[in-house]
C-alpha cells in the first residue's frame, strides 16, 4: 500500500543521515535484536497457556523484573492481556 | 514549519505545567496575548502525570486536561512546546526578550494528526520515563493519551532509522533530517512558573540509592496508580507480585541537612496519605503503613482528609527510617527508631517500599536568566510577604513550585497573582 | 456570532452520544461499555462512543470530529458533575461552529459511580444517559445573555487581604470601594508585630499597601461602613454601604488610643487610622461588577477551663503574648510580664483547631474547628526564638501534637528553636496537657504524657502558658443571609472548587480573597487576593458579561396577565409591560422556575429546561 502512496515528503538525503547517526543507528539495532528475540520467547512461552511472571522467568531463564517489563510493553501495546489470578500473581495471555 | 524569527506576544510564561497554563489564560482572559513555553513535548507538567489529587481525590487528568484544552484553544494563547530556553531577560521597560530553540520532533507538525501508527509500526521499544521506567514505549511515540498536542517525538537517540514510521504515516510527516530552530519572542512581562523535580533517589545511600528491589519514588507510585499507568494495576515491580504489605517513607528527600535539602516539601504528607487511600481502594487486604516525623495536614481540608485516613486503617508511624536494605522474598526492610510505643530500633518488611521524596527546582537559571534564587535555589521574591510573586527583575514574575514547594491549590492561586502582577505591569506601561 | 452557527432547530435531531470512563472513576463502577451499547439504538441517536477522559483534547475532538463530518446536530456527554465540565463540552461544541446549547449534560460520577456500585450503577448510569437523549432531542439554539458591566468592584473587608485586591484592581483602571466595618485598616495582621519568615514588622507590610491605596484615585475607603442592601447580578450589582459611628466598646476604647494622631498613620496593634469617623449615619447605594468578600477570620476564644484559660490570669492566649512581649522591657535575662519574672513558659499547640469529635468538645452550636489553622506552629515557634534570643533565662517547653513548618523558610524555626533549648513534647489529642495550679515555686504545673519518652508523664511548673489559638470562621450571617453565599462545613465560604476556581463562589460575579476561605498565612493571602484581582479583572474587562440563557421566556400568546408569577419570583425579576402581559429581565432571572409552577395557562417557561423536556426526561427514565 505504501508504493502507491504519493511521497508528499521533500527528499532526504538517507545515506548521509545514516553516517552521521551511526552510532545511535548501532545502539538500536542491538536493542531491537535482544528486544526481538525476548519477545518471541515470551509469545512462545504463552502460546499454549496463561502464565504468571514468575512462571515465564522460569521458562525463559530470565529475572523476573525484566520479564514483567516486557509483559507490561505487550500489554499496552495490545498483544497480551491480563488473564485470572493465580495465588498472589496473575496470568497472562496472548490476545491475538 | 516556516522559520519563526521574532515573535511579539504581551507576555511570556516559562512552563506549561498547572501554574504556567493558570497564568496564561488569567492573562488570555484579560485580553492579553501570551505564549507559553514549554520544554516538554507536551504541556500540563507535573500535575497531568499524577494520579489523583488530594483532598477531593478528583483525578489529575479531570482537572488538567481541561486547563490544557482551554489553554491550547484560547484565542490569545499560543504554545510553544519542545522548545528549550537559551536567554531570558528584560532589555527595555517594554521588552523582555527570550532566545528559544524548537527542538526537533522529526515530525511535521502541519501535516501530522496524531493517528499513532508511526508508534505502533515502530520496531524499538525504549523505556518509558512517562511510565516510571516500569514499561517500554517506541522510539517514536506520543508522549502519553491526553498530551497536548497530540504530536509524536521522534527518540533520535533509540531510532534505527528503518524508515518503518515514514512508511506507516499516512500524511507524510516524518521529517528525519528536521534540525533545530532558534527563535526569539520579545513580550512585555513574563513569568517564570518552572515547576520542579523530585528530589533524585539516588542521593541518599541509606536508603539504597534507588538500587533496591521494590523501593520507588512518590512519582513512580503516582504512575502505579493512574488509570493508564504501566500495569493498569499495582504491582511490585520486581516480579508482578499484588503487594500485601505497603510502606510509606516520609521525608525521604526532605527536611534532611545532609541533602542539602533542609526545608518542607509540603505535598509529600498529603501525597503519601493520598496514595494510601486509593491503594487501600485498590488492594482493601494490604497492611498500609507511614513512617512520618510531623503529618502535615495544613490546607482547606486537609486535617480531616488526614483524619479519615487513620479511620480507614492505614497506620502511621512516627519513626525514622535510619536504613532500607533488600529483605527476604523480594521484600524491602526498613529499619527504624520508633519514636513511640517502646521506641527502640525496629525491623520490618514491605512488598512495596515509597519513598516520599521532596521537591527541587527544576530550572536553574544560571547564564540564562537574571533572576535570583534563594540558597534552596528556588527562584526568589523580592516581596515574599505581600507580593509572592514579585523577582527582582522588573516585570518579570515567578509562580508556583519554581518560587518554592506548594500544593495545586496554593500553586494556581499563586499563578492568578502572577497574572495579576503581570497585567498590571503592561497596565503601567502605557 | 448565530451567522456562523448552523441552525439544526429545522432539522431532526441526530444525538451524538459520548460516555466518559473518568479513568476509572467512572468505569470501575459503571460498565460504560454496556451503558454506550444500551443506547444506541434509543431513536435520534447515531453514534455512541466511550473515552477514557472525555474532557482531554483528544476526547472532545471525537465529539468536534461527528459534528463536522455533519454526522450529528445534538450532543450528550456522561461523565463528572455538569459544574465541572459542561462549559468544556459547550466551548468544544461551539469551536465545532455547533451552537453549545444543543447540548445535555449526563452526570453519571458523582450522582452514580461515586454512590453506587456494580450492576445498580450501570442501570442508573443508562437511565440518566436515556432521560438526556431525549431531552437533548427537544433542544433548540439559544444565544448567551450579553449584560452590560460595570468596571466597579467592591471589596468587604480592610485587613491584608482587602487591601492586596483594592491595590491590584485599581492599578488594573478598575474603581473600587473598599467596605471595612471598624474605622481601622490592616484587620487580624495588626495584632501582629513581626512576621515569619523575613522578620518584617507587620506595620511595614500594612504602610506599604496603605499608602498606595491613599494615593490611588480609583480607590474609594469606607471605614465604619457595612454593606446593609444588595441586588442585582454580575457585572451590575447595587450595594448600599452604610457608615455609622462607632458604638461598641472595644472600638471605643481603639479610637481613643489613636485621638489627637494624624490620620493616615499606623498605631501598633489598633490598626492604619486613615482618620474620617462618621458622626452620623451615612448611606451610599453604588453600582458595582464585582463583589470581593475579604472578610478575615476570627481567633477563637478557649473556653473557660480549657488549658485552665479563664481560670487563672498565667493562662493567656498567643495573641496577647504577642502583645505582652512588645511591651516587655528588651533584653534583659529573664522575661518580665506585668512586672513578673517568666522563667519558664509552656507553649500549648493546636488550641481549637485540629478538635476530633468525641474527644473535644463541641462548642453550644455541636460544633468543633476539626482543621488545621496553619499558621499557628510558625508563630509560635518565632515566638519562642524570640523569648529564648532575647531572654535566655527563660525557658521554652513546647507541646505540640505535630510541627507543620511547612513554608518557604519556615523549617529552620523548628530546628533553631531545638538548637536554641526550646524542649519539646508530643501529645495526643486524647491525653493533651493538664494545667493545674499549684502552691509551689511555680504558680502552675503541666502535666503531659510525652509521646516522644515513650508515654512517660512529665509534670513541669511554669509561670505562664501560652495556648496557639487557631482561626475560626468570622461571624458574618448577614451577609451569607443576604447574598446567598455558600458556606462549607468548616463555615469558611466555599469556593466553587478548590483547583478549577479556588477564588470564586457558585454565586457569579462575588469572588474570594485570603481567611474568609480558609486559614492562611500573610504570602497565601496576598496571593490569594491578587488572584481575586486577576478574576475580577477578566470578568470586567470587556465591558460586558454573558451569562448562560437559561431563564424564564413569556408565551406573549398564552400570558393573560394575571401576575401570579410576578408575585412569586424570588429574584424581582418578572414585571408587566404596559399591555398586560408579563416580562423577564434575564439578568436578573436565575431559571429557578417558580414563575413556571404557578402560570396556570402554561405561559411561562424556562428555556433549555422547558416542561416539555422535562416531560420526555420522566418519559425516559420509565422507560428505562
Amino acid at each position: 500500500m505504501s508504493e502507491e502512496k504519493k511521497s508528499t515528503a521533500p527528499t532526504v538525503d538517507m545515506k548521509k543521515l545514516r553516517q552521521e547517526r551511526n552510532e545511535s543507528i548501532t545502539g538500536a539495532r542491538e536493542k531491537m535484536k535482544v528486544q526481538n528475540k525476548v519477545i518471541k520467547a515470551l509469545k512462545e512461552a504463552l502460546s499454549k497457556e496463561a502464565k504468571t511472571i514468575p512462571e515465564l522467568a522460569d521458562i525463559m531463564g530470565m529475572q523476573t523484573d525484566a520479564v514483567l517489563m516486557y509483559v507490561s510493553t505487550l500489554k499496552r501495546y495490545g498483544i497480551i492481556g491480563e488473564g485470572p489470578k493465580d495465588g498472589d500473581y496473575f496470568k497472562y495471555e496472548l490476545t491475538e | 514549519m516556516k522559520v519563526k524569527r521574532d515573535l511579539q506576544f504581551d507576555a511570556i510564561v516559562i512552563g506549561g505545567g498547572i501554574a504556567g497554563l493558570q497564568s496564561a489564560l488569567d492573562l488570555g482572559d484579560q485580553g492579553y496575548k501570551v505564549a507559553v513555553v514549554d520544554k516538554d513535548a507536551t504541556i500540563g507538567g507535573k500535575m497531568i502525570r499524577l494520579s489523583k489529587v488530594f483532598p477531593t481525590l478528583d483525578c489529575a487528568s479531570c482537572i488538567t486536561t481541561p486547563k490544557m484544552s482551554s489553554a491550547a484553544h484560547h484565542e490569545n494563547i499560543t504554545l510553544f512546546t519542545y522548545c528549550t530556553l537559551g536567554a531570558l531577560d528584560r532589555e527595555k521597560p517594554d521588552q523582555v526578550v527570550a532566545q528559544l530553540r524548537q527542538e526537533p520532533r522529526y515530525v511535521d507538525p502541519e501535516k501530522c494528526i496524531g493517528c499513532r501508527k508511526c508508534e505502533y509500526g515502530c520496531p524499538v521499544y525504549v523505556e518509558d520515563d512517562e511510565q516510571g521506567g516500569f514499561n517500554m514505549r517506541k522510539a517514536i511515540y506520543i508522549p502519553f493519551s491526553n498530551a497536548i498536542p497530540q504530536l509524536p517525538v521522534l527518540d533520535v537517540e533509540n531510532c534505527s532509522l528503518c524508515g518503518k514510521c515514514a512508511k506507516v504515516c499516512p500524511t507524510d510527516a516524518i521529517r528525519y533530517d528536521m534540525e533545530p530552530e532558534d527563535f526569539t519572542i520579545t513580550a512585555k512581562t513574563a513569568v517564570l512558573a518552572t515547576g520542579f523535580e523530585l528530589s533524585p533517589m539516588e542521593q541518599k545511600p541509606q536508603y539504597g540509592l534507588a538500587k533496591l528491589q521494590n523501593v520507588v519514588s512518590s512519582m513512580q507510585m503516582e504512575r502505579l496508580l493512574a488509570p493508564h499507568g504501566p500495569y493498569n494495576r499495582v504491582l511490585r515491580p520486581s516480579d508482578g507480585k499484588e503487594p500485601d504489605s505497603i510502606a510509606y517513607v516520609q521525608c525521604a528527600g526532605s527536611r534532611d541537612e545532609s541533602l542539602g535539602i533542609p526545608y518542607c516539601s509540603r505535598v509529600c504528607c498529603m501525597y503519601a496519605i493520598k496514595q494510601a487511600m486509593l491503594l487501600s481502594g485498590a488492594l482493601p487486604l494490604a497492611d498500609i503503613t507511614i513512617y512520618y516525623m510531623d503529618i502535615r495536614a495544613f490546607g482547606k481540608g486537609y486535617e480531616q482528609f488526614y483524619q479519615n485516613a487513620k479511620a480507614m486503617g492505614i497506620e502511621f508511624v512516627k519513626a525514622k527510617v535510619a536504613k532500607i536494605t533488600q529483605g527476604d522474598n523480594q521484600t524491602a526492610r526498613l529499619r527504624y527508631e520508633d519514636q513511640e510505643g517502646n521506641g527502640g530500633v525496629m525491623e520490618r518488611e514491605h512488598d512495596l517500599v515509597i519513598l516520599s521524596l521532596g521537591m527541587v527546582p527544576q530550572w536553574d537559571p544560571a547564564g540564562i536568566c537574571s533572576v535570583n534564587c534563594g540558597q534552596d535555589g528556588f527562584i526568589q521574591s523580592i516581596l515574599p510577604k505581600i507580593a509572592p510573586t514579585v523577582t527582582n527583575i522588573d516585570g518579570v514574575y515567578t509562580a508556583g513550585v519554581a518560587a518554592g514547594p506548594k500544593d495545586i491549590v496554593d500553586t494556581i492561586t499563586e499563578a492568578g497573582a502572577a497574572a495579576m502582577e503581570a497585567a498590571n505591569y503592561i497596565k503601567g506601561l502605557t | 456570532m448565530s451567522e456562523t452557527k448552523k441552525d439544526e432547530s429545522g432539522e431532526e435531531a441526530r444525538v451524538g452520544v459520548y460516555i466518559c470512563h473518568c479513568g476509572g472513576n467512572i468505569s470501575d463502577h459503571v460498565d460504560v461499555e454496556k451503558v454506550a451499547e444500551a443506547v444506541k439504538d434509543i431513536p435520534g441517536v447515531v453514534v455512541s462512543h466511550t473515552d477514557m477522559f472525555m474532557c482531554s483534547d483528544p476526547g472532545q475532538e471525537l465529539i468536534q470530529e461527528d459534528i463536522n463530518k455533519g454526522n450529528i446536530n445534538r450532543v450528550v456527554v456522561a461523565s463528572c458533575a455538569p459544574s465541572l465540565h459542561e462549559t468544556t463540552f459547550r466551548g468544544a461544541i461551539s469551536r465545532a461552529n455547533m451552537n453549545p446549547y444543543l447540548y445535555e449534560h449526563a452526570n453519571i460520577r458523582e450522582q452514580d459511580s461515586w454512590v453506587h456500585h456494580g450492576d445498580p450503577a450501570t442501570a442508573k448510569a443508562i437511565t440518566l444517559v436515556a432521560a438526556a437523549i431525549s431531552k437533548a432531542r427537544g433542544l433548540k439554539p439559544l444565544e448567551p445573555i450579553r449584560v452590560d458591566a460595570a468596571s466597579h468592584t467592591t471589596v468587604i473587608g480592610g485587613g491584608i487581604a482587602g487591601l492586596r485586591a483594592a491595590v491590584d484592581l485599581a492599578r488594573n483602571g478598575i474603581k473600587v470601594a473598599l467596605v471595612e466595618k471598624s474605622p481601622f485598616l490592616g484587620g487580624n495582621a495588626s495584632q501582629l508585630d513581626r512576621v515569619f519568615p523575613t522578620g518584617e514588622k507587620v506595620a511595614d507590610l500594612i504602610e506599604y499597601l496603605t499608602s498606595a491605596v491613599a494615593k490611588d484615585p480609583n480607590i474609594t475607603v469606607y471605614t465604619c461602613a457595612e454593606l446593609t442592601g444588595f441586588e442585582g447580578y454580575i457585572g451590575n450589582f447595587k450595594v448600599t454601604i452604610k457608615r455609622k459611628a462607632p458604638e461598641d466598646e472595644a472600638t471605643q476604647l481603639m479610637l481613643k488610643q489613636v485621638k489627637g494622631a494624624a490620620p493616615g498613620s499606623f498605631h501598633p496593634f489598633v490598626g492604619f487610622y486613615p482618620g474620617d469617623v462618621p458622626a452620623a449615619d451615612e448611606e451610599e447605594t453604588l453600582t458595582t461588577g464585582v463583589i470581593v468578600f475579604a472578610t478575615g477570620f476570627e481567633l477563637y476564644e478557649p473556653r473557660q477551663g480549657e488549658f485552665g484559660y479563664g481560670e487563672n490570669r498565667e493562662v493567656i492566649t498567643l495573641r496577647q503574648f504577642i502583645r505582652a512581649m512588645a511591651d516587655a522591657p528588651a533584653t534583659t535575662e529573664t522575661l518580665t510580664i506585668d512586672g513578673r519574672p517568666v522563667r519558664r513558659i509552656a507553649m500549648i499547640h493546636c488550641v481549637g483547631s485540629r478538635q476530633i469529635p468525641g474527644i473535644h468538645e463541641a462548642d453550644e452550636n455541636d460544633y468543633m474547628n476539626e482543621y488545621c489553622s496553619r499558621t499557628c506552629c510558625t508563630a509560635t515557634l518565632q515566638a519562642a526564638l524570640e523569648v529564648r534570643d532575647n531572654y535566655p533565662g527563660t525557658q521554652i517547653l513546647d507541646y505540640y501534637r505535630d510541627i507543620r513548618t511547612y513554608g518557604h523558610n519556615q523549617e529552620e524555626y523548628y530546628s533553631r528553636a531545638s538548637e536554641k533549648n526550646v524542649l519539646f513534647f508530643r501529645y495526643e489529642p486524647e491525653d493533651s496537657p493538664v494545667i493545674t495550679k499549684t502552691t509551689g515555686e511555680y504558680p502552675l504545673k503541666v502535666t503531659v504524657v510525652d509521646k516522644l519518652t515513650f508515654n512517660e508523664e512529665v509534670e513541669a511548673g511554669v509561670d505562664l502558658v501560652v495556648l496557639a489559638t487557631g482561626m475560626k470562621a468570622k461571624n458574618i450571617d448577614s451577609l451569607v443571609e443576604m447574598m446567598k453565599l455558600p458556606v462549607g462545613a468548616d463555615k469558611f465560604l466555599q469556593e466553587v472548587h478548590p483547583k478549577l476556581r479556588p477564588v470564586e463562589m457558585a454565586n457569579g460575579g462575588i469572588l474570594l480573597a485570603g481567611t474568609c476561605q480558609a486559614p492562611m498565612d500573610i504570602n497565601e493571602s496576598c496571593n490569594a487576593a491578587q488572584a481575586a484581582a486577576a478574576k475580577a479583572a477578566a470578568l470586567l474587562g470587556k465591558g460586558f458579561v454573558e451569562l448562560d440563557p437559561f431563564v424564564a421566556l413569556v408565551d406573549p400568546d398564552r400570558c393573560e396577565g394575571n401576575g401570579d408569577c410576578i408575585a412569586e419570583c424570588p429574584e424581582n425579576a418578572i414585571s408587566m409591560t404596559p399591555d398586560n402581559k408579563a416580562e423577564v429581565n434575564p439578568a436578573l432571572c436565575t431559571g429557578c422556575g417558580m414563575c413556571v409552577a404557578v402560570c396556570s395557562v402554561n405561559g411561562i417557561d424556562v428555556q433549555g429546561w422547558g416542561l416539555k423536556e422535562y416531560e420526555n426526561m420522566v418519559d425516559a427514565i420509565v422507560k428505562f
